[in-house]
């Protein structure tokens, strides 16, 4: 019976390991957020936003920088725990 | 400190030590050698400084006193970040690299690295293929090599770094004046950046600390 869970379920949960992952990839998009990091300092220097918006605006970027990294940490280190 | 901050690498002779605002906080800008290759350095209390504005700054501003010091004597930069916690990892990492750097060296002889950015207006609608062609016609016959960049923004139209000889230096300037004021990018600004030791035409990366 348990074979017989493994071979009806496994592939089922094998793709919502993977959900999961893409999931918390879009969440935690470090490349996008690298990208806003980049386009912000551009506005800056074309004088689109004040020194204060960028300072602001680069301070909260590269805290979620650091949140995603961590996270990212987590998922190669296996520590996350998939809730399903 | 016995850690250095690595902003480039030169042939032996160029005799660099000069006084200026390092990265990291540092006043001092000498050379370490190692046989035929010198690299420029200064000290610095970690062998992983973050990337801050101002430390990004000094980085390109040594760079640039040292191309200015070195007269035309090449020197193959590094990104920011490279540092090593003593002369002894840095000369062992140039000795495993030394001919990369006879390469970059031989590649970039010469001649500098130009940037140019075109950013769309805020909402405008513009004809993206038509600019790219014709910046594309205007730069690459004055160029030695080009590169595409980035494209981290939907403003971004052209994100290129350009190698030129120095001696096309002016002509290449001339040439993004004109096109600054071509009338099909009227709603487009032009970011035009450099001379900087060519960091997109050298690739040699150096990681042991």
């Amino acid at each position: 019976m348990f074979v017989l869970d493994d071979l009806l379920f496994g592939p089922f949960v094998n793709i919502l390991d993977a959900i999961h992952t893409v999931a918390l990839d879009e969440l935690y998009d470090i490349e996008a957020l690298e990208d806003e990091r980049k386009e912000n300092r551009l506005l800056y220097e074309l004088g689109e936003r004040s020194e204060t918006e960028y300072r602001d605006r680069k301070e909260a970027i590269e805290d979620e920088l650091e949140v995603a990294r961590e996270a990212h940490e987590h998922l190669r280190s296996g520590r996350v725990e998939v809730k399903r | 400190m016995s850690n250095r901050y690595v902003y480039g690498i030169v042939e032996s002779g160029a005799d660099l030590e000069f006084e200026t605002d390092a990265v990291g906080g540092a006043d001092r800008v000498y050379t370490v050698s190692h046989r035929r290759y010198e690299a420029v350095v200064s000290d610095i209390d970690t062998t992983e400084p973050e990337e801050t504005d101002e430390d990004a700054r000094r980085h390109d501003e040594v760079l640039r006193e040292i191309m200015a010091r070195t007269n035309g004597h090449p020197i193959v930069p590094m990104r920011f970040g490279m540092a090593f916690e003593s002369n002894r990892a840095l000369k062992n990492v140039i000795r495993g690299a030394r001919s990369a750097f006879r390469r970059a060296i031989r590649d970039i002889e010469g001649r500098i690295e130009l940037g140019l950015k075109l950013v769309t207006e805020a909402d405008a609608d513009v004809d993206r293929a038509e600019i790219e062609e014709l910046v594309a016609e205007t730069l690459e016959p004055l160029a030695v090599q080009s590169v595409e960049n980035d494209d981290f923004s939907d403003r971004l139209v052209v994100n290129r770094s350009y190698l030129v000889e120095e001696s096309a230096c002016e002509q290449f300037d001339e040439a993004v004046a004109e096109l600054e004021d071509h009338p099909n990018l009227e709603d487009v600004i032009v970011q035009y950046t450099g001379p900087f030791a060519p960091y997109s035409f050298v690739d040699v990366t150096i990681g042991a600390r």
